[in-house]
């Protein structure tokens, strides 16, 4: 439901009141504000709607038409229980730049929601005006399926955005863009949404005042919405296929362009299909490292954001990924996991964490534990020593797949030695106190390795 | 002068001066106000009025209603005939918002004075847009004056000056806000920075949920050469968009900037890049030059310490990391396979530039000396 309106007020001489134009729909007018002071509909002309998902932010654009006269015009902005925050409202003129002034944005004195802007003009006439503004209550998000094939060698991947509008106005047939990306916000919008003075007072920041919602007008106006919107829609020249989404990186960001013109009423939401990628090549990833994960191992399915791996043509939004798993010729599937991917640049590897397995598993065992190197002070007190252990890594694999295992083992501090007999594939030191030994095992399979740490304590320790 | 005007400026002679406070005779206009919004938190209200005065002993009433003025604050000058008043005395009658100046003039004449006073809860906040170019490399930058009146008086044409550049002339409302253009600067050169600060960010990104972002400035110099640098810029909120190449812009973020003197710099935190990722471990930490007491307790030592840098840059871009470090206490390098700055006693800067996807590793090794 539309309820932001404007008004122009126009006079040579700067007095208020000539004539006015407001664009509220009738019965948006009046089911929402009960306040119908509307006349000469400038009709909102091309909107555009720059939905972030890393705040509750979005960039309003719209373009509408304004009679000017020369002169002093005056033009008021009204947004009745919708979020938005009045600090970020703007108008520039797309034409006669050089002939039409903005002098001032007034937001009146005890009024809430209202704007009101003084324009001199050098020119009469029908002028475009683009007008941006920060608004709240649209959000979007990114999620994920992820079909694994029999073999679990393969997966089909699919991604989609989600839009959903709260924000209590309608914003029908908007140019819809997503923004992939963290930007830094100081403010949140709702919350500038809902200051009693549009940048605050310096007397007190006033509490902010919750937009009441008259829920069964709400949900009155949607249904008369929906009624108008649904004859439009079926004069709509209909696609024979999902509408596409096009993508490019600006600045740190990426920028979702969704295909065509999108009408989402407030209260609804929408989901698009992103992207649709078959027969990725998917590695199944076992990882143990008792201080994160526990005694089980945690499984992982894990590709790269690159072409390769047939991506790679744009980073991931972070989002849930589902995941299942092909379970026959027919086409059932088996229900695997899900899990938060967090954001993957193009290039980067991807890990989705399917949570703990009981299928394979990696058990140490001390083997034998000594202790040797004994030094004295000069009082005959132990003053330093070594700490050995030998131990027994046995890693099973009872899937009928191959997989990778990873097993880290964190030591806790820097004094010490390590060396290792057996089947412990790869191995490597992560850090001062961290090793990781990396395995390949074929379906079924059980290796065995051995590791002989020496800890160095006390004055042994350098 | 507005009927419903708080301030009452009340002018009566000493001849008619009773032992009740009776107050009469003319109301002497405002002729011009000026609003002095230097100050980042208080407004002076400067103000000229013309006062009848009889020659010999006058008392000027001036009292307030429904604002609030730091009484202390308030000062008159004469202007007409600065030599020849003389202001005797200022009292504050009880129970009441007013004070009385006392003034001797040598003559009865129409004098024109300055009032000046503190009001509360009327001030003003600067705020910052910024549109970036598609490539980033410059932006038309503007700022905006927010005038926020609650002081309870309505200023039918006031002046307001700020310590930069050209006053505006306003009608403020009570309870208005207002927003005015400052100025416009278009091609102001923009620099974007990105910096990994190893004291506050985690070392290996493996290790958390979510992303690691590696925070993002643009830098505006206040200076001639970015068409500014005329005046210091007020700390308020920025706004920075880009365009995005297609006749609109982007949202790319927004930041509180601080006071930028001329010749300073702006920065402003925009948002996290997520396609820059650094990878940091500590590889080596152990104790050197160790020496003991004659229990042969350690009682000093010096540290090896090796540091591997990894920056993967997932960009179609190179970009400039800056790499900030912290090492305790006292300490020398031994070993660096980069270049860096020492900006304090014990912070490090390096400079990483990594090519468009591409990474770039290096370390360093240092000793920190006579460790207890």
């Amino acid at each position: 439901m539309r309820k932001t309106g404007i008004k122009t007020r126009t006079g040579q001489t700067g007095r208020m009141a000539c004539w006015a134009l407001c664009i509220l729909v009738l019965w948006g007018g009046q089911l929402a504000s009960g306040k119908v002071d509307l006349v000469t509909l400038p009709e909102r002309g091309d909107t555009q709607l720059t939905i972030y998902n890393s705040a509750d932010l979005t960039l309003v654009r719209e373009t509408r038409a304004l009679p000017l006269t020369k002169g002093i015009n005056e033009l008021q902005f009204g947004w009745a229980n919708t979020l938005i925050d009045p600090t970020s409202l703007e108008m520039i003129p797309k034409e006669k730049v050089r002939d039409i002034g903005l002098l001032e944005l007034t937001y009146p004195p005890r009024t809430q929601g209202v704007g009101v802007w003084r324009i001199q003009s050098k020119v009469s006439g029908e002028i475009p005006f683009e007008i941006t503004y920060f608004a709240s209550g649209i959000r979007w998000r990114a999620f994920y399926m992820a079909t694994l094939t029999e073999d679990e060698k393969n997966l089909r991947l699919k991604g989609y955005v989600r839009v959903s509008n709260q924000s209590g106005e309608d914003y029908p047939e908007a140019q819809t863009r997503l923004i992939v990306g963290k930007i830094n916000t100081v403010d949140e919008i709702v919350a500038l949404a809902q200051r009693k003075a549009p940048y605050g007072s310096p007397v007190q920041e006033v509490g902010a005042k919750a937009i009441l919602e008259d829920r069964a007008v709400r949900s009155e106006a949607q249904r008369e919405l929906k009624k108008a919107l649904a004859a439009p829609a079926a004069a709509m020249p209909q696609l024979a296929r999902p509408k596409e989404i096009a993508k490019e990186g600006l600045s740190e960001y990426f920028l979702y362009t969704i295909e065509g013109t999108e009408t989402i009423p407030s209260g609804e939401s929408k989901r698009l299909p992103s992207f649709d990628q078959d027969e990725v090549p998917a590695k199944n990833l076992y990882k143990y490292e008792r201080d994160r994960y526990g005694d089980a191992p945690v499984r992982f399915l894990s590709f790269k954001n690159n072409e390769e791996h047939k991506l790679g043509k744009e980073p991931l939004p972070n989002g849930m990924v589902k995941v299942f798993r092909a379970l026959d010729e027919k086409g059932h599937l088996e229900y695997v996991g899900s899990r938060d991917v967090q954001y993957v640049p193009v290039g980067e590897d991807v890990e989705l964490q399917l949570g703990s397995s009981r299928d394979v598993q990696v058990k140490p065992v001390d083997m034998e534990i000594k202790q040797t190197h004994f030094e004295f002070d000069s009082h005959g007190n132990i003053s330093g020593w070594d700490d050995e252990k030998w131990v027994e890594v046995k890693v099973f694999n009872h899937r009928s797949i191959a997989v990778r295992v990873e097993c880290r083992f964190n030591i806790g501090h820097a004094n010490w030695e390590l060396d290792k007999e057996g089947s412990f594939g790869d191995y490597e030191k992560i850090d001062k106190d961290t090793v990781q030994f990396s395995l390949e095992l074929a379906p079924h399979e059980e290796k065995v390795f051995t590791y002989h740490l020496t800890e160095h304590r006390g004055t042994r320790a350098h | 002068m507005r009927a419903k005007e708080a301030l009452i400026l009340t002018l009566f002679l000493v001849c008619s001066l009773a032992e009740a406070r009776t107050k009469l005779v003319a109301l002497p206009g405002r002729d011009s106000v000026i609003l002095e919004m230097s100050h980042p938190q208080n407004t002076l209200v400067e103000e000229e009025r013309i006062l009848p005065l009889q020659k010999g002993r006058n008392e000027i009433d001036f009292s307030w209603n429904g604002v609030a003025i730091d009484s202390d604050s308030i000062r008159i000058r004469m202007l007409s005939h600065s030599d020849e008043v003389v202001l005797l005395s200022v009292s504050y009658p009880p129970n009441e918002n007013a004070l009385v100046w006392t003034l001797h003039s040598k003559g009865a004449w129409e004098e024109r004075v300055r009032i000046s006073y503190i009001l509360y809860n009327i001030d003003r906040l600067v705020t910052y847009k910024a549109v970036a170019n598609k490539e980033e490399s410059q932006a038309d930058f503007s700022s905006f004056l927010v005038v926020r009146n609650f002081s309870g008086e309505t200023f039918d044409e006031a002046e307001i000056q700020l310590s930069q550049g050209e006053g505006l002339t306003s009608r403020v409302e009570h309870e208005e806000t207002q927003k005015t253009l400052l100025f416009e600067k278009e091609g102001v050169p923009v620099k974007k920075t990105f910096t990994f600060d190893a004291r506050t960010l985690p070392w290996d990104p493996t290790e958390v949920d979510g992303n690691v972002g590696i925070p993002v400035h643009y830098v505006i110099e206040n200076a001639e050469s970015s068409s500014l640098g005329v005046h210091a810029l007020s700390d308020g909120k920025a706004r920075i968009f880009q365009d995005d190449g297609h006749g609109s812009t982007i949202f790319l973020g927004e930041d509180n900037a601080s006071f930028v003197p001329v010749g300073e710099e702006m920065k402003l935190y925009i948002g996290d890049s997520r396609d820059v990722v650094v990878t940091q471990r500590k590889m080596k930490e152990e104790k050197i030059n160790i020496r003991k007491n004659n229990s042969g307790g350690i009682v000093l030592h010096d540290t090896d310490e090796l540091i591997t840098v990894k920056v993967e840059n997932f960009k179609e871009e190179p970009v400039d990391l800056t790499l900030v470090e912290r090492v305790e206490g006292e300490w020398e390098m031994a070993e660096t396979t980069a270049e860096y700055t020492k900006k304090d006693a014990n912070t490090l800067e390096f400079l990483v530039k990594v090519p468009a996807s591409d990474e770039k590793e290096f370390s360093f090794q240092y000793h920190r000396r006579n460790v207890r």
